[in-house]
């Protein structure tokens, strides 16, 4: 390979974004605002520190697949998914929540939240339905936009992660 | 009237329902469908004055259901309340024959705005 | 290079191959996930294997998670050929270890491109 320029790479179709080329945190941190007051109650706060998560915890997601493909995942305590989805149940919320209660609300929330990061994202693109359950690996930390809030003291986070490996160095 | 509420999530639902009845539409008959082609069918036994509806569903989506009823001569009032608010989407339910799409999260001003020509 | 079609429409493996041997690659084809594994197992390790999604006999999901479960063949770049309804299921095969991915219908173009950021063009040599 020479050193010559000739723009070949440049010209070649495609440059594939990274999520922190396409987003970043404080647009993040306002859309999980806008579903949280709407969803959660109109007084909620999120507020943007980290905390540390406990042991167990619950994720929910959303894939978005179009140029820039990768998923969006809410991470929490389970406890506090619990909490979440009381909240958003309201009056309607049973005495014991089950599991089945837990992933509906948590997985909403992931869609609300996913939904409104794909609409800012270039498209056109394409949503998954929501999923629950242990949160998928980052595939390259490099395309990775992640925030971290409390809200009503307890942590959560919020990653919008690429699903594509990092290209390979040639 | 009679509203038929479409979302595969049970949450969603129920915060629609509320929403409706916070926005002062509170004395309509209202049927729940978990999905499009649950939504489909109820269309046909409930004969609803107006869908709203998910566009993400298992079984049969939002959209899907909404081609499917204008296919079949069905001109029922049909407005989309999603997660996804893109100018594509709107595109596409204005081309299917939907009147509206509300972007979730919305507030119950949202659905006065949209619905306050529909709903007495 | 060398490549891999797998895929259960002879007439996408005939295209693919066809845009594949345009840009320089050496292929070879298999009509289901099954029969491509046999394919590696007799010892034709390409650089490029595209799999079609849904396949009889074993999908594009199944052998890819079997690709991946062996060392030797780790090195191979596998790019999903998918529908537009099925794309939601893209990150999960991404998940289980597929590189890149492309949806029908693509152009010869397209196919070009990613295989240019892969760094899978027999003929990238700038000069």
């Amino acid at each position: 390979m020479s050193t010559l320029d000739t723009g070949e790479r440049r010209r070649s179709g495609e440059h594939r974004p990274v999520i922190t080329e396409l987003i970043d945190e404080p647009t993040i941190q306002s859309i999980a605002e806008d579903a949280w007051t709407a969803l959660v109650g109109e007084d909620e706060i999120l507020v943007p520190l980290p905390g540390e998560l406990p042991g167990d915890v619950l994720s929910s997601w959303v894939d978005v697949v179009g140029p820039w493909t990768g998923t969006v995942v809410l991470t929490t305590g389970r406890e506090t998914a619990a909490g979440l989805t009381r909240a958003l149940l309201g009056e309607h919320a049973p005495a014991e929540l089950d599991e089945e209660d837990i992933a509906d609300a948590f997985g909403e929330i992931a869609n609300v939240v996913g939904g409104n990061v794909k609409a800012a994202l270039p498209g056109p693109s394409a949503l998954s339905l929501p999923d629950v359950g242990a949160a998928p690996a980052v595939r390259n930390p490099a395309d990775l936009c992640r925030v971290d809030v409390l809200w009503r003291g307890e942590p959560l986070s919020i990653s919008v992660q690429g699903a594509l490996p990092a290209l390979p160095v040639h | 009237m009679k509203i038929l509420v479409a979302d595969d999530s049970r949450v969603m639902r129920q915060i629609v329902i509320r929403t409706l009845r916070q926005a002062g539409y509170d004395d309509h008959d209202i049927v729940e469908a978990e999905d499009g082609a649950d939504a489909l069918a109820k269309v046909s036994s409930e004969k609803p004055d107006l869908v709203l509806s998910d566009w993400n569903m298992p079984n049969m989506t939002g959209i899907e259901c909404l081609q499917a009823l204008r296919a079949s001569g069905s001109a029922v009032p049909f407005g989309f309340v999603t997660s996804e608010g893109s100018p594509e989407m709107r595109d596409k339910a204005a081309t299917a024959g939907a009147m509206f799409l509300i972007a979730k999260p919305f507030t119950e001003d949202t659905f006065r705005e949209h619905l306050d020509g529909v709903l007495a | 290079m060398r490549a891999l079609v797998i895929d259960d429409s002879r007439a996408m493996r005939r295209i693919v191959s066809g845009t594949l041997e345009n840009l320089g690659f050496e292929v070879n084809q298999a009509g289901d996930g099954r029969e491509g594994l046999d394919v590696l197992d007799g010892g034709y390790v390409p650089d490029l294997v595209t799999v079609d999604w849904n396949m009889p006999v074993m999908d594009g999901l199944q052998f890819v998670s079997a690709v991946r479960s062996n060392p030797a063949w780790r090195s191979m770049t596998i790019m999903m050929v998918t529908s537009e309804s099925e794309h939601t299921q893209i990150v999960r095969a991404l998940a289980a270890g597929a590189h890149e991915y492309v949806i029908k219908p693509f152009t010869a173009d397209a196919l070009r491109d990613k295989l240019a950021l892969l760094g899978l063009l027999p003929q990238e040599v700038v000069l």
